[in-house]
């Protein structure tokens, strides 16, 4: 489904005698989420990317503007009737239920409408099905081979077994477990009783007027299906939850409560929760926030392919650039309740639009520099780090103009003589991670903090002064006042 | 070294273990031992030896010694005071809670006049109850405003009307009594454990379309649990322990003067005491009785609520 916000504001009202002012926490916000896909909001803390989450979740309610799934406008629809799907920052597991109970719950309030079906010819059918043509050995085999340590079947393992095998409810697990499998003739007389069962219960259908479909649908004199608004029965939910729990990968857990999983599995629960009930969206506020540096990244991947799998639009909180970077379809960058820039995230790292986005992806971060453009070059401190280029768009007149000059980390490449252009840096620290090494260096006309540069790991450095060349495509140029790019293009040809 | 320090510690809880030996556990003691004495004697300190008679002659088993006086006043423990006791505790604990509960979540879920509300709530927390009975006594008098507004004449307090009041009426009066009297002090602790309880998991509620009661059956009430183990098991004992109300608002031992209907097993012990203590020994085997019920009651919800309450 798709995801449109027109024209979001959000205040939270101050209190004018005490002197409070409004806060602003989203503002004239336009975002586009394409259907299924895996959208990021990035931002630092109190950009409101938060508060644009619970707004898409109908658990807060804009100040003015619109929201759209597809066509319909949910701006002032209750979250209980938009059919999302929402895992918070701290999982909000019921600690009072276990793990099975936590993902059922959302399922044992949701009504559906389906057609009415017989269950019984449906499951009497499955039986024989299962059991003809001497299939039945397979599952003599599956429940004879369901032991734990001593020789004697363990009838929970075994349930458990066919559950997983057949894809069925536990109410008919139980009843192939019950059957005598020790000879052929007694299988043969369960597949007779069944056929005259479902004879037995046609016949009783059609004297109520109705008949039976390939798909056990009842269908009226007119031979049409009959609808019917319901809850769902026990064994659908079952197979539902344990559907999930296989996706997310917590089959084991489901008899735990929350307390005894791990921040990873409790993660897992979240989403499955969320997932159970197939919600047109999955929103997800800082998932990964509450775990370790290791399990973030799996839990990240893990994200990742619950999405591809399910194939639901997603969007995604998070104020970590990494995480929107490597998992994301498309990123929206957030600072001050305001849309920074939007797009694949690639293309955000290789064309930021200002200097907050610039600085604000990338690891380690861009590193600044006051300079200037003048005589169709960029300068830094007089050194030329860049010559024969020309400002365009709006700057095209200018001849000079102090500017930001940004460069990537990757930007810098490191020559033994370099004596034409180049930027003069004095390493202060060396750290080698095997194929590269990242230099940190000073420079006085720095405006972040410290200077990172990366370069290949075979570049014999020492601590002293060195002139870097620069790669064109990894510098960008920025207003000074408006903090907007400046684009310049390459006029050697 | 250490014993030197725990010398020291004895000298510092010496005042407090003086006190509660002096006027806790002497007592305490005394009590059980004079439960088990015949024909005990409070002025002199007499008895003639051990017996169970007195527990056999309160539960009815046996019967009263025809050459002491005040059987009647005996009788009514089993007859009246044990069931009272029971049906007091029965009828107003377990409705106190619920209302309780739903006061407090509907005081929880409002913004406006909440303090208000709260104060009117709190109000009979700092009133004494024997104040209370006298309002409710003059309330429920037979020209009072509740016979005003129901346009009836029904009799509910002894001596309060031409005519005596039925039991039912009687106790229907008590029981509003204590349920309004024991409400602030549940509403507060239930309060309390409600803001604690993080918006989050409402929020993931109403985002699966789970209906509000069902909140409050899975949400809140889990939640509450352990405040609602607390009130449960302090409120049974403050009901077994029920007299003060009954003494305030009728202060009679029974619907006519002539019988004690009305009676409880705290009521009883203290008549004992007043009435000059001839029969305290009888006074004592109903402490040691009513002791061993409030111990039970307590173990059980102990019990129950390991399984149902969730820290």
């Amino acid at each position: 489904m798709e995801i449109r916000l027109e024209n979001i504001n959000k205040i939270f009202k101050g209190d004018k005698k005490k002197g409070v002012e409004d806060t602003i926490a989203v503002s004239n916000l336009n975002i586009k989420v394409n259907n299924g896909e895996l959208a990021g909001l990035l931002g630092p803390s109190g950009c409101g990317k938060s508060t644009t989450l619970y707004m898409i979740a109908g658990l807060k309610e804009p100040s003015s503007g619109n929201i759209f799934f597809d066509k319909e406008d949910v701006t002032h629809l209750v979250p209980e009737k938009r059919g999302i799907g929402l895992v918070f920052q701290n999982y909000a597991l019921y600690p009072h239920m276990s793990v099975y109970k936590n993902i059922a719950f959302p399922l044992t309030n949701l009504k559906v409408l389906t057609f009415k079906q017989s269950i019984k010819v449906k499951t009497l059918e499955l039986l024989i099905s299962l059991l003809d043509n001497d299939k039945y050995l397979e599952i003599k085999d599956l429940i004879n081979s369901s032991t734990l340590d001593s020789k004697k079947i363990n009838k929970d393992l075994a349930l458990r077994n066919l559950i997983n095998k057949y894809h069925i409810s536990p109410s008919f697990a139980k009843t192939l477990f019950s059957l005598d499998y020790s000879s052929k003739e007694n299988i043969n007389d369960v597949i007779i009783k069944a056929k005259e069962d479902i004879n037995k219960e046609k016949e009783k259908l059609s004297n109520k007027g109705f008949s039976i479909d390939n798909e056990y649908y009842l269908l009226d004199q007119d031979n049409k299906r009959i609808e019917e608004k319901r809850k769902l029965s026990k064994d659908e939910i079952d197979i539902l939850v344990r559907d999930v729990a296989k996706l997310v990968q917590i089959e084991e857990q489901l008899d735990k409560k929350p307390k005894e999983l791990s921040g990873g599995q409790q993660q897992r629960v979240a989403i499955a929760r969320a997932l159970v009930k197939k919600p047109r969206v999955l929103l997800l506020d800082e998932p990964l926030s509450n775990l370790d540096a290791r399990l973030r990244i799996k839990t990240r991947e893990e994200i990742r392919r619950i999405q591809k799998e399910t194939g639901i639009t997603t969007i995604f909180v998070t104020h970590d650039q990494e995480e929107a970077m490597s998992i994301c379809d498309d990123i929206f960058v957030m600072n001050n309740g305001k849309l920074m820039q939007e797009g694949k995230p690639i293309e955000v790292y290789k064309d930021p639009k200002n200097l907050f986005v610039a600085k604000f992806l990338g690891t380690p971060p861009i590193n600044v520099f006051k300079g200037e453009f003048k005589d169709n070059a960029i300068f830094v401190d007089n050194e030329k780090i860049l010559d024969n280029v020309t400002l365009t768009n709006e700057y095209e007149d200018k001849s000079s103009l102090e500017v930001y000059v940004a460069i990537r980390p990757e930007g810098f490449i490191f020559e033994d003589n370099n004596e034409t252009l180049g930027l003069s840096l004095k390493v202060n620290e060396i750290s080698l991670s095997g194929k590269e090494q990242t230099l940190i260096c000073s420079h006085n006309q720095r405006l972040s903090e410290q200077i990172k540069i990366v370069i290949d790991g075979d570049n014999p450095i020492s601590i002293k002064e060195y002139r870097f060349k620069i790669k064109p495509n990894k510098i960008h140029l920025f207003d000074l006042k408006t903090e907007e790019r400046i684009y310049f293009k390459d006029i050697s040809k | 070294m250490e014993n030197k320090n725990n010398f020291k510690g004895w000298i510092y809880l010496m005042p407090a273990i003086i006190l509660i030996a002096l006027f806790t556990l002497y007592p305490l003691i005394n009590t059980f031992l004079i439960s088990f004495l015949q024909d005990y004697k409070y002025a002199t300190g007499s008895s003639s030896g051990f017996t169970f008679d007195n527990y056999a002659v309160l539960l009815g088993i046996k019967e009263f010694p025809d050459y002491l006086t005040g059987k009647g006043q005996i009788d009514a423990f089993f007859q009246y005071a044990l069931p009272n006791t029971l049906l007091i505790t029965f009828i107003t604990v377990p409705i106190s809670i619920v209302l309780a509960l739903i006061i407090a979540v509907a005081l929880n879920s409002i913004k406006k006049l909440r303090t208000l509300f709260q104060t009117i709530f709190f109000t009979p927390y700092v009133t004494n109850i024997i104040a209370v009975g006298m309002v409710f006594g003059v309330l429920f008098s037979q020209t009072g405003l509740i016979n005003e507004i129901l346009g009836t004449s029904i009799s509910f307090i002894p001596n309060q009307g031409s005519e005596a009041p039925t039991y039912f009426h009687a106790m229907l009066v008590l029981c509003i009594e204590i349920i309004w009297y024991e409400l602030p002090f549940k509403i507060l602790v239930f309060i309390g454990g409600l803001q604690s309880i993080d918006r989050q998991y409402y929020d993931a509620a109403r985002i699966d379309a789970t209906p509000k009661i069902k909140r409050f059956l899975h949400i809140t009430v889990p939640f509450l649990s352990p405040q609602i183990l607390y009130v449960s098991i302090t409120s049974f004992i403050d009901g077994f322990k029920e007299y003060q109300a009954i003494a305030g608002l009728f202060n009679s031992r029974g619907t006519t003067s002539l019988n004690y209907n009305l009676y409880t097993c705290v009521y009883f012990i203290y008549d004992q005491i007043q009435t000059g203590g001839q029969n305290i020994n009888y006074a004592c085997a109903a402490a040691v009785i009513l002791f061993v019920i409030i111990l039970l009651f307590t173990l059980l919800q102990l019990y129950v609520s390991k399984k149902r309450v969730y820290y």
